[in-house]
């Protein structure tokens, strides 16, 4: 079996692992074999009320409760295993600390070691060094690297977070072949640009210490591929300001390409020159920028075959410069098969299957049953709730909190593909999905046809791409083709017949 | 529709026309002659010019009802199963007008044919209709029920498409109970 470790570092390395959560659930983590990977996630960011550090971690949770409801009772849907190291911030170590002069104790600094002092006072303006950090490190990457650069991950790996997975990171690698840690950044920000090579370096030094050369360390960084709207005011403080994106980048890559093989065995550059806009913001619950398409290239990073390169920076184009399309995207026919399956089952699920289910409570079996043939493969045909012939009742509780945990799940796919198909950058345009189709909406769903666009359309006429074409086929598989009765059984076979 | 449902629909409509144009009369004619036979009344005759054609014009009712249900369930593209139910009440309507139109045609053959060319169906009798016995007219009606069941009900249970399927009545007992 593969074993990833994902690292997101900042908001963008959270919304990266965002992304990546996604693919994993659309199946596109596998080895070679087809066996999905095991997938671990942990999120590195000082900023712990940041909204996309939320959002990341209510995609990572929702899709652990599912695959955990789930179970052994699907063959192809979920089956990614999903291991949730947490959120873990560089300021903890920093006993509460949450300012730079905090983290270095100026007091102490010009009694013990006046000539560092006098450093930090020339590296650090005054309202650098006062500034709170529990907003992150406010897109300054000197501020990140400061205190980054005090992380010790022997001291780490005794405790917490860290501990559970640099210890399933060994586990992983005397057992598998194939341990892969991948860290996701933004390289023009504060928290991604300090801390993921920072942290490439220690992990890398790490592994060669415990004598893993084997493991491979690669990251995604992102350059600049979005903007701010609108300024900050006088009571900001210190704060990102997009004019600098540039000047990081351009840091960035030098550190890189003098040092980045220390840090990384292979790195994924991508960016846009195409802006998204989004509302400024400081931080906090307030960073609600939506997803973006680059972080779900930054993420298909982690799918790129490397072991046979000798590539260290591999970088990624588009062939129109007003429109991307499926071609676009590396491996294109598995990639795109892959999320148009997931973005159909997420649309027939969420918008027939589920409000077919909840429409089965109000009624007695044998009237729901009446509209509903393909019902009865999956559970018991009797309004007793009982099991019958292994199929369950579809209102026996278990089963309804499978439903309410694929739901919240395929609300949060849906909403992450809406955003990467319409959060394109003005003049720009993408071929991808039909965004109003992955919408909420009142009506059922019943065509499937226009919710993907472009090559990853299924080939079938228009007609016959519909849920009702796919209820007739649930109701007519032979009987050792429904190897799973309930909710789980009832995704799985939906899972199957949408792609 | 599945190889099954055709063959399931073909058989239906083949037993129908045996049912309709032969057993039928030939039940009439051997088991239940005593309930047709009246003052004035040849029962050959009456299956000949009676009964007969009005079963005729039924069956081409019943099979005009088949056609209809079978292009509109073929044809819709329910998102829902509310949807799906929703036709039952066009089942049931569509039975009921089958069951109207069955005892019009036995009328028109046995009464208001004669009436409207003001002709007599005996020779030699004055009435200008056949007159059936009450238990005839029974017997009648039973025969239109039964051929209701087996040329409209037995086909749409056992071979109406798609999701519809089971939105006939009986068909959650006889195929979906498993």
């Amino acid at each position: 079996m593969k074993h990833i470790f994902a690292i997101g570092v900042g908001g963008t390395g959270a919304k990266c692992l965002e992304a990546l959560v996604h693919l994993h659930a659309c199946g596109l983590l596998s080895d070679p074999d087809g066996q999905p990977a095991r997938l671990g996630v942990f999120l590195v960011e000082p900023d712990q009320q940041s909204a996309l550090l939320a959002r990341a971690q209510t995609a990572i949770s929702r899709y652990e409760t599912m695959q955990r409801a789930i179970g052994r009772g699907a063959d192809y849907f979920a089956r990614g295993e999903l291991c949730n190291y947490g959120t873990w911030s560089p300021l903890a170590t920093s006993s509460g600390a949450i300012s730079l002069d905090q983290v270095f104790p100026k007091a102490v600094l010009r009694t013990q070691a006046p000539g560092v002092a006098a450093l930090f006072d020339c590296l650090f303006p005054p309202e650098e060094q006062t500034a709170d950090l529990d907003v992150g490190f406010r897109g300054r990457p000197p501020i990140g690297s400061a205190v980054m650069s005090r992380i010790s991950l022997e001291k780490e790996a005794q405790v917490g977070q860290w501990q559970r997975m640099l210890v399933d990171i060994q586990t992983a690698a005397e057992n598998s072949e194939s341990t892969l840690i991948h860290l996701f950044g933004s390289v023009f920000g504060g928290t991604g640009a300090s801390g993921v090579p920072t942290l490439g370096q220690l992990i890398k030094d790490w592994l060669t210490r415990q004598g893993r050369n084997s493991v491979k360390v690669q990251a995604s960084l992102l350059l600049p591929y979005f903007d701010f709207e609108g300024a900050a005011n006088e009571d900001t403080g210190v704060h990102a300001e997009s004019r600098s994106f540039q000047l990081n980048t351009n840091a960035a890559l030098q550190y890189l390409s003098s040092r980045g093989i220390s840090c990384f065995d292979h790195v994924f550059l991508i960016g846009s020159d195409i802006k998204a806009r989004y509302g400024f913001s400081i931080g906090g619950m307030s960073q609600s920028n939506a997803a973006h398409l680059v972080e779900l290239l930054a993420a298909l990073g982690l799918r790129h075959p490397t072991q046979n390169s000798n590539a260290y920076a591999h970088v990624l184009s588009r062939a129109q410069s007003q429109v991307v399309t499926w071609q676009d995207l590396p491996d294109d026919e598995l990639v795109g098969n892959g999320l148009a399956r997931g973005a159909r089952f997420a649309v027939a699920w969420r918008h027939n299957f589920s409000r077919e289910i909840d429409e089965a409570q109000k009624l007695s079996m044998r009237s729901f049953l009446s509209g509903a043939p393909w019902v009865r493969r999956f559970f018991s045909p009797h309004n007793s709730g009982g099991n019958h012939a292994g199929r369950p009742g579809i209102r026996d509780n278990t089963q309804l909190s499978i439903q309410s945990s694929i739901n919240q799940y395929t609300d949060t796919l849906l909403q992450w593909l809406n955003q990467i198909s319409s959060n394109v950058g003005s003049g720009f345009k993408q071929e991808l999905f039909t965004p109003s189709l992955l919408a909420p909406a009142d009506q059922l769903a019943n065509n499937l046809h226009k919710i993907v666009q472009g090559k990853a359309r299924p080939r079938r006429s228009e007609n016959s791409d519909t849920v009702e074409a796919i209820k007739v086929a649930m109701d007519w598989l032979p009987e050792d083709q429904i190897t799973h009765p309930g909710m789980a059984g009832l995704a799985d076979c939906l899972w199957l017949l949408v792609a | 529709m599945r190889p099954s449902q055709f063959i399931a629909l073909g058989s239906c409509v083949a037993i129908g026309m045996a049912w309709v144009f032969l057993m039928q009369n030939w039940i009439l004619l051997n088991i239940f002659p005593g309930l047709l036979v009246g003052p004035g009344l040849n029962l050959k005759d009456y299956l000949q010019t009676g009964s007969s054609p009005a079963f005729t014009v039924f069956w081409f009712g019943c099979i005009t009802a088949l056609l209809l249900w079978f292009s509109t369930t073929l044809t819709a593209r329910p998102s829902s199963s509310r949807q799906v139910r929703q036709v039952q009440p066009l089942w049931w309507l569509a039975s009921i007008g089958l069951v109207v139109f069955g005892l019009l045609c036995l009328s028109w053959f046995t009464i208001f044919r004669w009436q409207v060319t003001g002709t007599s169906p005996i020779e030699g009798n004055a009435v200008n209709f056949y007159p059936v016995p009450a238990g005839g007219w029974f017997l009648l009606i039973g025969f239109v029920l039964i051929d209701l069941i087996v040329l409209f009900w037995l086909p749409t249970v056992l071979a109406t498409p798609r999701t519809y399927r089971f939105v006939v009545p009986g068909a959650v007992t006889l195929l979906g109970s498993r």
